[in-house]
This record gives structure tokens, sequence and C-alpha cells, in this order.
């Protein structure tokens, strides 16, 4: 096994790195990637260099190729590999890639504690769903009427099974949300999410760059009930609950 | 033009060569392969009115509460005609038909890959209960035994194509399909199908649209089996050899153009003149970027079935001037007669500089924000505005933008020119390595479309793209050849301690 070192190094360091680009989901930032990479390339030469016979097993092949010992295709591929890896390494980072500048976004913006709808001032924190009866008929009814008033209205983009993937979505940047994602509508109250289908992509504070979004400003197209209706149904047809606080309260009891 | 007409005249571009359709060989075919999960109809039916209902409406007409907001149409299920099958032309569709349909959905429509969202014994339900909306009983009594058999597909070669290309020529597929394949034909306009809703024939180089898939046994399935109540119809008869068959579908698959996106049209650099022809070599070369389009949906009148999906921009500027060129694809060219608004372009641009990264309302721009557009039709040429919201529109002077448009082959190209440094009255700088906001509209007047009627894209970028520094190339080569010289004096030194 030692006099292999070298070679099973080289492919614990390759297999490292494959492995932290295409198997982790979503990509890992490449800065990230750098700091697993420093370390696991730290961690392989401490390794190698505890022990002498390893240490030498592990020299040995580069010392073959420097001492012309190697075969001479070896010898070239390793002597002319080495610089041209670094230049274009360098030549990576050098190189000016000309993309869009980049414009943070705050994804979940903190919503504000009051806002306008339908020419009405909202105190958001004491906002609820009126429609969320304890009726169950009632309830139906309202989220099927919400179910025509999606599909007439919001399924182009956020899409037929509720995953933001309609036919108008690609057109956009950001994408339409996703309503089947744990991190969406399932994590909001929703008095959050009335708020931002009626004030739409203009309602947004700057730091969520409202001029990036194209969700319509729904109080000027639906009335409140409508909307409410509407959210009864995202959160039925993507099989999800809303974030209430009693539910947070019971969890704090525990 | 009556579906009908055009199903003779579809009929009779079958048999427009020499045709034996007597003595025509038979396409290959092979029993059915039988449907794996039994029918459990009350299963289906909630299925149905969960997943289905709001397009297929409730009993399976093709009205429901959406139907009227989707281009095209969603299947009215009554008549049992499917376009998308493996069986010969004007047969029900097998089981496995409409489960691949269901699970794989229809590119270039609504109809969205439910295999996603629903579970695969779930999918065998849905197509189980959408037979029974067939008001003929046709499932029942005359249920497809015979489904084509599809051979290993030949190698694609240039021979293959260009057999394939004289074949098109020769059974007119260009007569709907048109010279360039963008579905631009003399008989494109006005085509119906069979419920009598307008339909158009496909555009070849947008393969991502093919209903069927567009894999090379797709489209020869297509040939063979016809797509059943459109103007579509099957070749067998008209091109009876499987190898010819398998030509044309090479030629089709070779006028695909692959979509390629981004968020920055990169302008290229160029020394002296910047070419007037749209075809010109300089504008072949130049790097183009697709913008996708979503329907205007948010100002009245809200717009749902937007004919135009993506438009192609390419732009190039020297030390003087600055020209984008626009290429959209539109199988019927409109220049506001017969009734019918003219074909129509727009870029949008902020109103004078943006601050910082805030940008306009996307559709106008809003009361803080202004917007300068400049709009391209072929019956009035180009027109400049500022706007401040929807219908808060102020006409500009052309100001030193220049624009000249021309239609060939179902495709429009447009170039729109201005001077690099500023446009009067209104308009913004544009400077080399500076990012600039820009956005895209589009009309489709055999659509009806006018006004706020139209396509549109949400806010991109124009970059002038500087010649890279030669700072970028410095560390690349001084890195390497340090890296050489620190190789060659180690080579030396184990080498002389080698040899003594």
């Amino acid at each position: 096994m030692v006099r292999w070192t070298f070679y099973i190094a080289l492919v614990l360091w390759l297999a490292i790195l494959v492995g932290l680009k295409l198997l982790v989901r979503p990509p890992m930032p490449v800065s990230v990637l750098m700091i697993y990479m420093t370390l696991s390339t730290l961690g392989i030469l401490v390794f190698v260099a505890a022990n002498e016979e390893r240490f030498q097993a592990f020299v040995a092949p580069l010392r073959s190729v420097f001492e012309a010992r190697a075969p001479k295709a070896v010898q070239a591929l390793v002597l002319a590999g080495i610089p041209l890896l670094i230049g274009w390494g360098a030549w990576l980072r050098t190189a000016p890639s000309w993309d869009a500048p980049f414009e943070p976004r705050v994804v979940h913006p903190e919503p504000p504690s009051a806002f306008t709808s339908h020419g009405k001032r909202i105190d958001a924190a004491a906002l609820k769903n009126p429609l969320r009866v304890g009726d169950p008929a009632k309830l139906a009814q309202y989220t099927a009427e919400g179910k025509t008033i999606y599909y007439q209205n919001c399924f182009f983009c956020h899409g037929d099974a509720l995953a933001g993937d309609g036919h108008f979505a690609n057109a956009f940047t950001p994408i339409p949300a996703n309503f089947r994602d744990v991190g969406t509508i399932s994590m909001l109250q929703e008095s959050f999410v009335y708020w931002r289908v009626a004030t739409g992509g203009p309602g947004l504070p700057k730091g969520a760059t409202p001029w990036l979004s194209a969700m319509p400003v729904w109080q000027d197209m639906l009335s409140e009930e409508d909307i409410w209706k509407a959210i009864l149904y995202i959160y039925e047809g993507s099989g999800s609950t809303p974030r209430t606080w009693e539910e947070e309260v019971k969890h704090d009891k525990h | 033009m009556t579906s009908i007409d055009l199903r003779l005249l579809a009929l009779a571009a079958c048999l427009a060569a020499p045709a034996f359709a007597a003595d025509a060989p038979k396409v290959k075919t092979g029993p059915v392969k039988p449907t794996p999960v039994a029918a459990d109809l009350e299963a289906g039916k909630r299925l149905y009115q969960r997943w289905c209902a709001q397009c297929h409406g409730d009993e399976g007409k093709g009205d429901g509460p959406a139907a009227d907001f989707v281009y095209p149409r969603p299947r009215d299920f009554t008549l049992a005609i499917y376009k998308v099958r493996t069986t010969l032309s004007g047969a029900l569709p097998t089981d496995h038909d409409l489960f691949n349909i269901i699970a794989k959905g229809l590119p270039g429509t609504s109809m969205p890959a439910w295999e996603k969202f629903i579970p695969e014994k779930d999918r065998w339900q849905l197509v189980h209960y959408v037979k029974t909306f067939d008001e003929l009983g046709l499932f029942k009594e005359e249920p497809a035994k015979e489904q084509v058999v599809i051979d290993a597909p030949p190698k694609v070669t240039s021979e293959l194509v260009a057999k394939g290309k004289a074949l098109y020529e020769q059974k007119k597929c260009w007569q709907c399909h048109g010279q360039g394949g963008r579905g631009d034909g003399p008989s494109a306009s006005g085509m119906k199908d069979e419920w009598g809703f307008p339909i158009r024939p496909v555009n070849f180089t947008k393969s991502w649209r093919f209903r069927a898939g567009d894999g090379l046994e797709d489209i020869y399935r297509t040939f063979t089996t016809g797509f059943n109540g459109t103007p579509m119809p099957s070749f067998v008869d008209a091109i009876p050899a499987a190898e010819d068959r398998w030509a044309l579908a090479a030629f089709v698959k070779s006028l695909a153009r692959p979509q390629k996106t981004g968020q920055v049209l990169k302008a290229g650099l160029v020394s002296g003149e910047i070419p007037a022809d749209a075809y010109a070599k300089a504008w072949e070369d130049a790097e183009f970027t697709d913008f996708p389009l979503a329907g205007q949906i948010i100002r009245e009148p809200r717009w749902f079935k937007p004919m135009h999906d993506v438009i192609t921009a390419r732009a190039l500027y020297n030390e003087r001037e600055i020209a984008i060129l626009l290429e959209w694809d539109d199988g019927t060219h409109n220049k506001g007669e017969g009734g019918k608004p003219f074909d129509q372009v727009a870029l949008q641009w902020p109103a004078g500089a943006p601050e910082g990264a805030e940008k306009p309302y996307f559709i106008h721009g809003d009361a803080k924000h202004g917007v300068e557009l400049w709009r391209w039709n072929p019956a009035q040429g180009l027109a400049r505005a500022t706007a401040n919201g929807a219908g808060k529109e102020k006409p500009l002077e052309a100001g030193g933008v220049v624009a000249q448009g021309s239609y060939r082959d179902g495709q429009y190209r447009v170039i729109l020119r201005r001077p690099l440094d500023k446009v009067s009255p209104g308009g913004t700088a544009i400077a080399p390595g500076q990012f600039v906001p820009v956005a895209f509209q589009l009309w489709d007047g055999d659509n009806g479309e006018e006004g706020m009627k139209m396509s549109l894209s949400t806010w991109y970028y124009l970059l002038p793209q500087p010649a890279t520094p030669l700072t970028a190339y410095l560390w690349p080569f001084g890195l390497g050849f340090l890296a050489l010289g620190g190789e060659v004096w180690l080579l030396r030194r184990m080498r002389r301690k080698e040899a003594a």
C-alpha cells in the first residue's frame, strides 16, 4: 500500500474535489469550496508527512520525474503540465467574465408593521385570513373559488402544480416562488403572504430589489376576498399549511 | 378557410408527388403493450378534479376556468382525437400514449410534465378516467390494437440531411412550414384545428416547442402517425419508405437552433463600420443571446396568449456608435393591412442615468423612474418615446437613433443604432464597460397584438464589452513562466545530484 501513497493521495484529492462539486446540492460557492479544498490538501499532506516511509513513497514519483528516471513521455507531461495548470488557474481568476452586476437581494424581507391595501391601512400583526373558517364545507367552497382565481391569474408563472414553473416562468429572474418548496409559503404566515400578494414586487422594501420582481400588485386586480381565497388555495394545492403564532407558542411550552 | 379545406390541402400536399398509396408498403406495426394498472375510476375522477379540471373542464370538454387563458387551448377529450400517438393516422391512441403525454407534458403549451408531481400509478388512473369522456364510445368499440414499430434510427450523415432537404422541397412541407422551416409557408396563416380553433404550423427552428418531443425518433413518429385533429397529416402514403421519412426527420432536426439565454447582451467591439446588412458576416459572427418573453398580464388589457416566447439579440459597437440586432421568428408578416395590427418590436431603457441598481418598473416605468422606448414596425419604422407608466407616454424625436428592418424566410431582423455618447433628448449615455439596463417587447399582429397586448421581458443588461486588458494575460503567463523556471532549477539541481 505504502508505495502507492502518491497515487492514493492524488485520487483522494480529486475525489474530494469532484464530490464537493457534483454531489453537494445546491452547489456551494467557490469561496467555500476553496476552504474545503485547502483543508483537504493540508490534511493529506500532514498525513503523508507524518511517517518517513510514507513521505518517501509520496515524493518518489515526483523525484523520478525530476531525476529523469521516469519515462520520457511522463516527464514531458508533468513538466509541461504544472506551469500550464498554474497559468490556467491564474487565467480563470484574471479573465474578465462580464457577468451581470451582482445584486444582493433579501428573499424574505421583514414585513412592514402596517401597509396599505385596497385603500385601507392594514396592521400586519393583527392580520388573519378571515376565510379560514371552522366550517369545513364553507372552507372547501372558498378554497375551490380560490383555485379558479389561481388558474385565471397566477398559474402562468407559479405553475399548474404550484411549483413555480408555469409556462411564463422562465422569462423571469428571480424565478416565481415555488409553493411546494418548504422554504416558501409553509414557513410564512398568511398575513405575510397577503402582504406579498396585495403589494407585489413594487411593494417590496429596497433591500429586496423591487425592480427585479415581476409580481403584480394584485390589490389593483383582485378584491381582498379573492386574494384570501387564492391564498387558501395555494396552501391546499401545494399541500402546505401556513405558519401560525399559536403553533409557536405551543412549541415554546414543550 | 375551414378545417375541412385545410385537411384537403394537407392531403393534396401528401399526394402532390406521384403517389402509390394503394401499393405502398404497410408501416410496420406490432401489438399494443398491455396496460399495467387496472382502472379505479373513483380514484381517477378524484385526481382529475384535483389536477386536470382547471384546464380540461369537469366534463373533459377542454373548457375549464383556465381554458380561455392559455394558447393552445386545452384538449377536449369528448371526441377522442389525440395528436401525439404511436398509432396509425386517424386511430385512437394507446393507453401508453396517453400515459406518456401526461408524464412528459406537451412542450410549447401549458401542459406540464406531470411525472414530477403525480405518482406513476395515479397517472394510469388519469389515463383510464380521461378515456371515459369519449362521447362516441370509440375507446370501447375500436381501441388501438396495433402500434407503429419504430426501428433503430439511421446514423445522421450530411447525405441523409441533404436527402431530407430534397424531400422537404418535393413533398411541399414548405407550403405550411416555410422554406426555412419557420412556420411561414404560404398556407400558414388562418389555419384551424378540428374544433375550429386557430393553429399554426410548427417552427422547426424552435425544437423546444415540439409537442411530441424533438428527438429524431419523435420527429419520425410524427411523420408516420400524423397529428390527428390538426392539418398535419401522416406522410406514410406520400413518403412510403421508412428511410425517406428518417431522412426528412434528420433534415427537420438539423433546422433546430438551441436557445442560449443570459443576463447580459454583450456588444463586441469592431473596427470600422458596423454593417447595415443584418445578414453580413460581422453580424453572423457576433455573439447572440436569447431573451425569453412572457405575456403582459398586469396592465389592462391583460394579454394571456402571446405568440412570441423569445427574442434573440446581438450587439456591436465601434468608437462612434452602438448597434443592436434584434431577431425573431414570425410566420406571418403583418404590415397593418387586412384589418390586423402590424408586427412590432421595442427596446426599453431607463430614461436618464440610473440610480445605483434601481430600475424603473419593468412595464413602461413608473412616476419616479421613467423609461425610454424605441419601437419599430414594418409599417411606420422607428418611433421614440418616454413613458412614466402604461399609457403615460410622450413622443420624442429620433435624436440620432436609426432603424433598419427586414423580413425574410419567416424571420425579422431589425438593426437599431445610436451614437455611443448620448442621444438627445432624454437618452442614456452608453460607454464601454458600463452595464445599461434594457428590456424587450414584441408584438405579433396576426395574433391581434397591439398596445399593451404584447410579449415582454423584465430588465436585462447591455454591455459594450471592452477589449480584454493586457494585465489579464500578464498574470497567467507570468506565473506559468515562473513555475517553469522553478522546474528547470529543480531539474538541474536534482540531476546534478543524481550524476554526482
